[in-house]
């Protein structure tokens, strides 16, 4: 009956299998997509919910790509510190099918840095109920663990040294933009295209 | 391989590109290993670790961390960090130029595992080095190959480990049995200790398969064996099972692994299975596992006096190490002290002294058995017999280890219906003939409801028509299983700890774990201990199909096998004296139970 759980598991050798290319990087299909969907420059950041520069960077982050209004935006997961980043990860992801992925997203980055299980709950707790969060993530669990096995598979061969990094189109950034940084980035992307 | 090296040297070309491209960009991060440079080293007895930290970047104190190689976490001291308030930060210590930690060498490997960030950019994923410690020589970096820049590759790869590995987990780290006994009253405590607890274990499941072993290998003989005879074989057999015992400490100590789970391995049971064929084709006469007759001439004279001591010794070795595969507190704690001290001698002399403690009864059975019993005629035959019987019955109980559950039903139905046929046809004219027909019947309709069972799908000799009784509204056949997610690698036990987010009850057990089936029937399957645990999150660690994953697994929670169950608290923290190992009672369970769920 519970084997389920043991037998999904067994999945993270199909994310490991992937082949890197720019496709798998800037469209994973099961990555959720914000700003503009159709979008003619994609910006992919891997990122940690507990990561300082990552949350100070994101009002802004997003805030470029509203006035941009062309801009597909994806967050890859990539939790490096710990289990209530992987928990605050797969609440979010579980958020997805409940469509209060951002929101949940936008509270998450609202948090001080570091943070414990409870405050992520308490965070996630804003938007919706944490149990309807992780019964979602939980339904969908081959899925979302394939994901993030790619997105730290990506962030590695990518050579990313650790969150936040971003690759904009096909040019890769280390570490956190400021907003012309970004704006010459995404104009950079577009001229190239 | 090659393909990795082009993706990082073609990730390095689009680096470069991107950043000759923007001035604004900020300077590229350095590699972990030289943004926090680590020097160890050793001076009279202390070790100190020491990080010179490039300017601009920080290491956090929080998640400065060591465990041993088994992931005990170790204690550290680390000074007061730089407060560091920001409302983007939130209140962390941090350390920036350089950190310096004094710790006591623990005498085996350690992982050390630290974090930090570069100030407005970046945050390194977890790094984690191995420090060994050689004696005389000091505690030694293993060369990470390609001089100090490290490929990219290299650099995250310990990332996921260190993330679950040592955020996620934290082991009570607790002095084991063996190092209370050694710093109280030395090694002679020790052997004597663990002596006694091999006595007391005589007594439980563990050791009574190896009673019908020992009785037909005294009975077996072809006379009568005399006390001394009885006493030598069952003392081989007894010596050769300390034996193994401490050759599971010495196994230990040269593979890390407790081999008594290892050698629960097809290949093994099989041959053990067969062993006990040949033994109980040997009892009903087939033929004579004794040694060629031209030896046996000339040394009729001692073979008589000896019986068959190697054979005796086989057996025990065997018996040690594949039918009675219980992981009892003692030996855990046993195999573990030599993992952790690499104290071999004094771990393997404990085992030793626990095998011949539970040795005890087994010589008292071989020296005594025979005088029960009588001495000749018909009776003498009908114990080999009866011998020959139990043996196969021990090779199916063996092979129902590897076996489809109701392959091994077939067996037991058939090994049974053959029994009950020749007891059927015992002469009805004497009292025993009467009773043996009455016997036959008996035995004859517990093979049938075994071959039933077989032909229904039923996996449980002792429970063979176990899917009728379920019937179609349920595929649950074991009561354990509810409430139980089962995993069999460390990353879906991770994710099991993930997922849990409040107390978490791990239970490692195994389809060839007798003790675990008296517990799965005792303590969990008691309505009291079931409410209790019904408050956790219950992780089952099947280690059935042992493989490099199970051992992983076990080297996870610090276990040395099944039945094992480690207690987390909501931090995922095993609290301290919860551990259960080896078989166990409802109060026991209870007590650990209370420990996490508050």
């Amino acid at each position: 009956m519970l084997l389920g759980t043991g037998a999904l598991g067994l999945l993270p050798g199909a994310g490991r299998a992937q082949e890197l290319t720019v496709e798998a990087v800037l469209r994973d299909p099961d990555a959720p997509v914000m700003g503009n969907p159709n979008g003619d420059v994609t910006i992919v950041e891997y990122f940690d919910y507990q990561c300082p520069f990552c949350k100070r960077m994101h009002p802004t982050l997003k805030d470029v790509v509203k006035d941009d209004g062309n801009v597909r935006l994806i967050l890859k997961d990539w939790p490096i510190f710990g289990a209530p980043s992987v928990r605050a990860s797969q609440l979010a992801l579980g958020a997805v099918s409940l469509d209060a992925y951002e929101e949940v997203t936008d509270a998450l980055m609202a948090t001080q840095a570091k943070l414990s299980n409870a405050d992520v709950e308490l965070a996630v707790g804003s938007v919706l109920k944490i149990d309807d969060a992780m019964e979602a993530y939980r339904a969908d669990r081959a899925k979302w663990d394939g994901l993030l096995e790619r997105n730290d598979h990506q962030a590695v061969s990518l050579g990313f040294r650790g969150t936040p990094a971003f690759a904009i189109e096909k040019t890769l950034y280390s570490g956190a933009l400021d907003r012309a940084t970004l704006e010459e980035a995404i104009r950079k992307a577009r001229a190239a295209s | 391989m090659m393909r990795r090296f082009l993706l990082a040297a073609l990730t390095a070309v689009v680096f470069v590109g991107a950043s000759a491209a923007s001035a604004q960009v900020p300077s590229q991060p350095l590699p972990a290993d030289e943004a926090f440079a680590l020097t160890v080293t050793s001076e009279s007895g202390a070790v100190t670790l020491s990080w010179e930290i490039e300017e601009g970047y920080y290491l956090y104190r929080d998640y400065i961390a060591a465990t041993t190689a088994d992931g005990t976490e170790l204690a550290i001291q680390t000074p007061d960090g730089e407060l560091k308030d920001d409302p983007n930060f939130g209140v962390v210590e941090v350390y920036h130029d350089a950190l310096s930690i004094q710790m006591v060498p623990t005498g085996s490997d350690i992982l050390l595992t630290w974090q930090g960030c570069m100030e407005d950019s970046i945050c390194y994923p977890p790094q984690t080095r191995q420090i060994s410690f050689e004696k005389g020589v000091g505690p030694t970096l293993p060369d990470t190959g390609s001089g100090t820049s490290m490929s990219p590759v290299q650099l995250a790869a310990p990332a996921p480990a260190a993330v679950d590995g040592t955020e996620g987990l934290k082991l009570a780290n607790e002095p084991g049995l063996l190092d209370g006994l050694s710093a109280r009253g030395g090694a002679a405590l020790v052997v004597a200790g663990f002596f006694g607890l091999g006595l007391l274990l005589a007594l439980t499941p563990c050791v009574f398969p190896m009673f019908p072993i020992v009785a037909g290998l005294v009975m077996g003989q072809r006379q009568p064996p005399s006390l001394r005879q009885g006493m030598t074989l069952s003392a081989a057999y007894v010596l050769a099972m300390a034996v193994a015992f401490a050759g599971l400490g010495v196994g230990a100590a040269w593979s890390g692994q407790n081999l008594q789970v290892a050698l629960q391995s097809p290949v093994a049971i099989s041959v053990a299975a067969t062993i006990f064929v040949l033994l109980a084709l040997s009892m009903f006469g087939l033929f004579n596992l004794q040694m060629p007759r031209f030896v046996a001439n000339r040394l009729e004279r001692i073979e008589r006096r000896r019986g068959s001591i190697g054979g005796a010794a086989l057996l025990g070795f065997t018996s040690a190490l594949v039918v009675g595969p219980c992981v009892t507190a003692p030996l855990a704690g046993a195999l573990l002290y030599i993992a952790q001290t690499g104290d071999v001698v004094l771990g393997a002399l404990a085992l030793f002294a626990l095998g011949l403690g539970q040795g005890v009864p087994l010589l008292l059975i071989g020296a005594f058995g025979p005088r029960i019993l009588p001495r000749s005629g018909a009776w003498m035959e009908a114990t080999k017999w009866v011998f020959g019987v139990l043996f196969l019955g021990f090779a199916i109980w063996l092979a129902g280890r590897i076996l489809p559950g109701p392959a091994t039903l077939a067996l037991w139905s058939a090994l049974l219906i053959g029994v009950g046929a020749i007891l059927a046809q015992m002469p009805r004219d004497v009292k025993a003939g009467q009773l043996g027909v009455a016997l036959g019947a008996i035995v004859l309709f517990a093979g049938t409801l075994q071959g039933v069972g077989s032909a229904v799908g039923g996996k449980d000799p002792l429970r063979p028509l176990a899917p009728l009784a379920t019937g179609a509204s349920q595929s649950v056949a074991q009561p354990e299983g509810d409430g139980f997610a089962t995993v069999f690698t460390a990353a879906e036990f991770e994710a099991a700890l993930t997922d849990a987010g409040g107390s978490t009850m791990a239970y490692v057990t195994a389809d060839w774990c007798t003790t675990c089936r008296s517990i799965e029937r005792g303590p969990l399957s008691d309505p009291e201990v079931r409410a209790a645990m019904s408050e956790l999150s219950l992780v089952k660690v099947d280690v059935t199909d042992f493989g490099p994953d199970s051992q992983i697994l076990l080297d996870m929670l610090g276990a040395a096998g099944p039945p094992t169950m480690v207690f987390f608290d909501e931090s995922v923290s095993e609290a301290p004296g919860s551990r259960i190992v080896g078989d166990t009672e409802s109060e026991d369970m209870l007590r650990s139970l209370r420990m996490v769920s508050q």
